[in-house]
C-alpha cells in the first residue's frame, strides 16, 4: 500500500541519491588474503591459522564466537588452527568476516548486531532440528544475512532516516519501506556487496533472497532456513532488524524443508538457552 | 539464569548449567551448589564465568505483570499475521512456553519457605496444552 503522505520530492530525491553508492566498503584485507590462500590446494590449515593469528584482536574475537553458545562445543577451542579443523574453513572465514565487519554492523543500526547473532542462533537451531551436517555454515549465513542494511545505513544515511521514519509511522516492514522509497531493498545491496567481496553462494544467496527464498537455486535449503530463522527471531523480539514485525512466511520454503507446525517447540527449546548465553558476544570488542 | 564473572559468584548460589574443565571433564553438575572449595578450584583452572540460577525476587504480581507485557508485545509483533496457520502456530507455541515459564516461576514463589505472599497468587490463565 502506498502512503499518500509520501512526498513526491522525497522519492525523486531518494532515487537520485542511490547513485551515491559508488564505493562499497572494501573487503577486509584479511578475508581477501584467506580467500586467495584457500584457492590454492596446497594451503594447509596451519598456514591459514598462522595468518589469522597474526592479528591478535581478530583471533580473540573469532575464538570468542567459536566458543560461544552458537556452536555448543563441549571442548574449548583454544587456537585458530584448532577452530579450522573443528569448524572448517568456510565457517572460520565467516567468523573472520563477521569479526572484521563487527564495528560496521554495530555502528550502522541499533539492535542489528543482536538481530544478526539471534538469527544465526535460530538458523543453527533449525538446521540442528533438521539434522543438517552443514549447520555451522548455515549459522554463519544467518549471521551475515542483513549486511545489505549496513551498506544502506553507512552510505545513504539520509535515505535511512526516511525509511526509519516510514517504519515508525505504521505497521510496515523495513524492506517494504525500502522498496517504496528506493525501489530496491537491502537484499539487493547485500547481493551487490557479496559479488564485490566474492563471497561464497552459501552466504550470498541467503543475503540476496532471505525474503524470497523460493527463488533460490544454488543454496535453496540454506536460504530457506535463514528465511525461517529470521521470522523466528523477529517473533521472539530479540534485537532489532529495523522493524518489530513478524514478516510473511514463504510456504514454498517451509514445505521444501519438510517442517511441521509442531517443530516450533523443539526449535525454540534449542534456541532459548543459546540466546540467554549469547550475551557474552553481544559486545565482542 | 545468568552468566556472571567468577569474582561475583558466592557460595550458596545454584549452578544453572554444568561446569566443565576446558578439556570437557565435568567439575560440577547442573543444579549443584557453589561452595568455597569449588570457587578456589575454578580460579586455579582459569575458568572466569559461571551460569547461576536467577534468584526469584519478583512477587507473584510482578510475574503476572511481566507476562501481560510479554503477551502485548507478542501481539504487537504478530499484528500483521492474520491468516497464516504456520505463523499462528509459532505465536501459539511462544505463548505456551511463556505460560509454562510463568507457572513454574509462580510455583517457586508459592513455596512456603521462600515467600509469605502465596495467597496473593492470582489465578493462572487457561493453559494452551499439557507440558
Amino acid at each position: 500500500m502506498t502512503n499518500p503522505q509520501t512526498k513526491v520530492q522525497d522519492r525523486v530525491q531518494v532515487k537520485k541519491e542511490v547513485r551515491k553508492i559508488k564505493n562499497l566498503p572494501t573487503v577486509p584485507g584479511i578475508v581477501a588474503k584467506i580467500s586467495r590462500m584457500v584457492e590454492n590446494p596446497e594451503t594447509s590449515a596451519a598456514e591459514v591459522g598462522r595468518l589469522i593469528s597474526q592479528d591478535q584482536v581478530l583471533s580473540a574475537k573469532v575464538l570468542r564466537m567459536a566458543n560461544s553458545a552458537f556452536f555448543g562445543m563441549s571442548r574449548k577451542i583454544s587456537s585458530i588452527s584448532q577452530a579450522l579443523v573443528i569448524l572448517g574453513f568456510e565457517v572460520v572465514k565467516g567468523l573472520v568476516l563477521t569479526s572484521s565487519v563487527f564495528d560496521m554492523i554495530q555502528k550502522s543500526m541499533a539492535g542489528l548486531w543482536e538481530h544478526s547473532i539471534g538469527c544465526a542462533a535460530a538458523s543453527g537451531a533449525v538446521a540442528t532440528l533438521l539434522g543438517r551436517e552443514d549447520a555451522e555454515e548455515i549459522l554463519v549465513a544467518g549471521l551475515l544475512h542483513d549486511l545489505g542494511k549496513v551498506v544502506l545505513a553507512l552510505n545513504l544515511p539520509e535515505e535511512m532516516r526516511l525509511i526509519v521514519e516510514k517504519v515508525a509511522s505504521g505497521h510496515i516492514l523495513f524492506y517494504e519501506a525500502e522498496n517504496q522509497l528506493l525501489d530496491f531493498d537491502h537484499s539487493e545491496l547485500g547481493q551487490w556487496l557479496a559479488e564485490h567481496w566474492n563471497l561464497p553462494e552459501s552466504l550470498a544467496e541467503p543475503m540476496r533472497l532471505h525474503h524470497r527464498p523460493e527463488k533460490a537455486v544454488l543454496k535453496p535449503e540454506c536460504t530457506a532456513i535463514v528465511h525461517i530463522a529470521d521470522i523466528i527471531i523477529r517473533a521472539k523480539g530479540f534485537g532489532n532488524g529495523g522493524d518489530m514485525l513478524v514478516p510473511p512466511i514463504s510456504m514454498a520454503a517451509w514445505e521444501m524443508l519438510g517442517l511441521k507446525k509442531t517443530d516450533f517447540l523443539p526449535i525454540l527449546e534449542i534456541l532459548e538457552p543459546k540466546l540467554s548465553n549469547l550475551v557474552d558476544i553481544t559486545s565482542i570488542n | 539464569m545468568r552468566r556472571i564473572p567468577i569474582d561475583k559468584a558466592v557460595p550458596g548460589q545454584i549452578l544453572a548449567e554444568k561446569l566443565t574443565r576446558h578439556d570437557g571433564v565435568l567439575l560440577a553438575g547442573q543444579g549443584s551448589e557453589i561452595t568455597e572449595g569449588l570457587l578456589r578450584m575454578l580460579s586455579r583452572m582459569n575458568i572466569d564465568t559461571v551460569v547461576i540460577e536467577e534468584e526469584e525476587s519478583r512477587t507473584a504480581e510482578q510475574v503476572m505483570e511481566d507476562f501481560r507485557d510479554f503477551v502485548s508485545q507478542l501481539e504487537a509483533r504478530f499484528v500483521r499475521v492474520t491468516t497464516s496457520p504456520v505463523l499462528m502456530a509459532l505465536k501459539k507455541t511462544m505463548l505456551f512456553m511463556a505460560q509454562k515459564e510463568r507457572d513454574l516461576t509462580l510455583a517457586l514463589i508459592d513455596k512456603p519457605n521462600s515467600s509469605t505472599e502465596a495467597s496473593e497468587r492470582p489465578p493462572a490463565d487457561e493453559p494452551l496444552g499439557s507440558a
